[in-house]
């Protein structure tokens, strides 16, 4: 099943540098609207290790490239809530080394509560070398993260962007910031030379549980996923079908997800026809909005 | 690590196996290279020096290469920095060897069979990829980092018992990262331009690059050093400081208000390595270049 939640544009574009009180009553509105989402796809996290995997990949104050903290932030206290046992924020960024210095430049220190103490740099962490079963890239095997591989329920929690060699870049591609810059690099060119494609569908199978929610309350078009343009969305999409998930953003954004590889490859993990995806929330056309593409992926647009 | 993260909290976290992890934990080979040239730009030769050394002795692997951790199966990139550390020890068995493994690293994409591929698809391989760098991990594209680290590795190993192709592989490398200056004459991790857009550069690859660069004609680097020294003025990561004070220092250049550094958040082990190692620099004592 994969919700559809929109209208949160009407709160206003969400700022970790809000005066408190306004900040507070974003992260209200915010930890309510996560909330709600978890109960109505009865998420069951009582007693679970959560691990909330966000988007961070460069630092520009000019534009919208990583997960908005506040909605990070909303999602730790509203996992909290429902009496997880320990919820924890990892990320292993692919360009830049520096991932705590990352954080702090946008705004994950100043929105988050104690966040170092809460944060693992998945770049860093131990790892165990996990075969890949009936892998569709030429990978057989990857050294993984150990806090990810141990977490009971792993939360995809990427921004909403197009992505200028795969698409687009949502809840599944955000895996690619499990696999471990310590062992493979910045960036993490082997899942480039395996078939970016093929790699994104491999990294799904080792995670069997995932929840993902998507940012695209901004989003970004254009050259994605790092030098677009922001595009004010005002929609958060979720669900326990990632593959579900995917596609209805892929719809929202304009982009026919039957046109998108790796969700092609990806049917076996999940659903992409939209007639088979049990929608709640606002209607897909009642927020789509078509995002701008590169001239090499016209051929993408949903028709 | 904090902003205070100084030598002696680096060795305050030597790992019970005489290794160092990022924060703690498990041993990682770069943190144990960098905090052992922490403690040989300082001039603290001592216990922690052979138990770090010892450790990095029992982690080379068969091929001569290291991993990123002992738990890892594979040599890679981090073979360049314990080469640099290691290459002027005095009877240092696994030298031959480890100088083998780096010397026959190159980015997959300079490989006579890829570039052959291309030519057959109909594609012109392009000038830059005719100049062999190091990736990060075998059979993987070159990259800016890993190239700059395996130059200054192997100009080490130059400096020590000169050889001459060595030196040949040495200037091949150095006119890759040439190649991937940025349009603003900084580097980034080795994407100059992606499907035609210009992309920004970051001042800890700049930095690193300059580095590896040191003694290159002045014509070829005059707006990268520039770049470089406008970009100190705004960077706000230790990493970044350190590398980009190295580089300028490789040059001949000040850092301008170079005591920045000691007020930086020193993330880890390795970013308070880097740190003593620019303050070295400044002081005339580069250990990369040495």
């Amino acid at each position: 099943m994969a919700d559809c939640i929109g209208g949160y544009a009407g709160a206003g574009r969400l700022r970790a540098q809000t005066p408190a009180r306004r900040r507070a009553a974003g992260i209200d509105r915010a930890g309510d609207r996560v909330r709600r989402i978890l109960a109505e796809h009865r998420l069951e996290v009582r007693g679970k290790q959560v691990v909330i995997k966000p988007n961070l990949v460069e630092y520009d104050p000019q534009t919208v490239i990583n997960t908005h903290p506040l909605l990070v932030h909303a999602a730790l206290e509203a996992f909290r809530s429902m009496g997880a046992a320990e919820v924890r924020i990892a990320e292993g960024p692919g360009h830049r080394r520096g991932t705590l210095d990352l954080a702090e430049a946008a705004g994950y220190f100043e929105a988050i509560p104690g966040f170092e103490d809460l944060f693992t740099d998945l770049n860093l962490d131990e790892t165990s070398h996990i075969h890949l079963n009936r892998p569709f890239s030429r990978l057989d095997s990857l050294y993984l993260p150990r806090t990810a591989l141990a977490a009971d329920l792993l939360v995809s929690m990427p921004k909403m962007k197009t992505h200028h060699w795969a698409g687009a870049t949502l809840g599944m591609k955000n895996l690619f910031g499990l696999v471990p810059g310590g062992v493979y690099g910045w960036p993490k060119n082997v899942l480039h030379w395996a078939g970016i494609d093929e790699s994104i569908a491999d990294l799904q199978r080792p995670f069997p549980h995932v929840f993902t929610i998507v940012d695209g309350i901004v989003g970004m078009e254009g050259n994605g996923p790092i030098q677009g343009k922001p595009k004010p969305t005002g929609v958060i999409v979720s669900g326990s079908d990632r593959v579900a998930v995917d596609a209805t953003c892929c719809r929202i954004m304009g982009i026919d997800p039957q046109k998108i590889r790796y969700l092609r490859l990806a049917e076996t993990l999940g659903l992409t026809e939209e007639g088979n995806v049990r929608q709640v929330g606002e209607a897909v056309r009642s927020v789509q909005t078509t995002f701008e593409l590169i001239p090499e992926f016209s051929r993408l647009r949903l028709r | 690590m904090s902003s205070a993260g100084d030598l002696s909290s680096i060795l305050a976290s030597q790992g019970r196996d005489g290794g160092w992890g990022y924060r703690g934990g498990s041993s990682w080979t770069e943190p144990t290279v960098y905090a052992l040239l922490a403690q040989a730009v300082q001039g603290r030769p001592g216990e922690s020096l052979a138990r770090g050394t010892l450790w990095l002795d029992r982690a080379q692997r068969p091929d001569g290469g290291w991993p990123p951790n002992p738990t890892v199966d594979q040599s890679t990139w981090v073979t360049a920095l314990a080469v640099l550390l290691l290459a002027g020890r005095p009877g240092w068995a696994g030298r031959d060897q480890a100088v083998k493994w780096l010397f026959e690293q190159s980015g997959r994409e300079s490989g006579w069979t890829h570039r052959l591929r291309l030519r057959l698809l109909g594609f012109r391989s392009q000038e830059i990829e005719r100049h062999a760098g190091w990736p990060w991990f075998p059979g993987t594209a070159a990259w800016v980092s890993p190239t700059a680290l395996s130059i200054l590795a192997l100009q080490k190993v130059q400096r020590l018992s000169p050889d001459e192709t060595i030196r040949k592989r040495i200037e091949t490398a150095r006119e890759f990262l040439l190649g991937r200056m940025c349009q603003d004459g900084g580097w980034n991790h080795g994407s100059p331009k992606a499907l035609g857009y210009e992309a920004n550069s970051y001042p800890e690859t700049t930095g690193l690059a300059l580095l590896a660069l040191a003694g290159a004609p002045s014509s070829r680097l005059g707006k990268s050093l520039a770049f470089a020294q406008e970009v100190f003025g705004r960077c706000r990561t230790a990493e970044g400081l350190s590398w980009l004070g190295l580089g300028l220092l490789a040059h001949g250049r000040t850092p301008p208000g170079n005591d920045k550094l000691k007020l930086i958040p020193r993330r880890h082990v390795v970013d308070a390595a880097l740190c003593i190692l620019a303050e070295g620099a400044a002081k005339g004592n580069n250990v990369f270049l040495s």
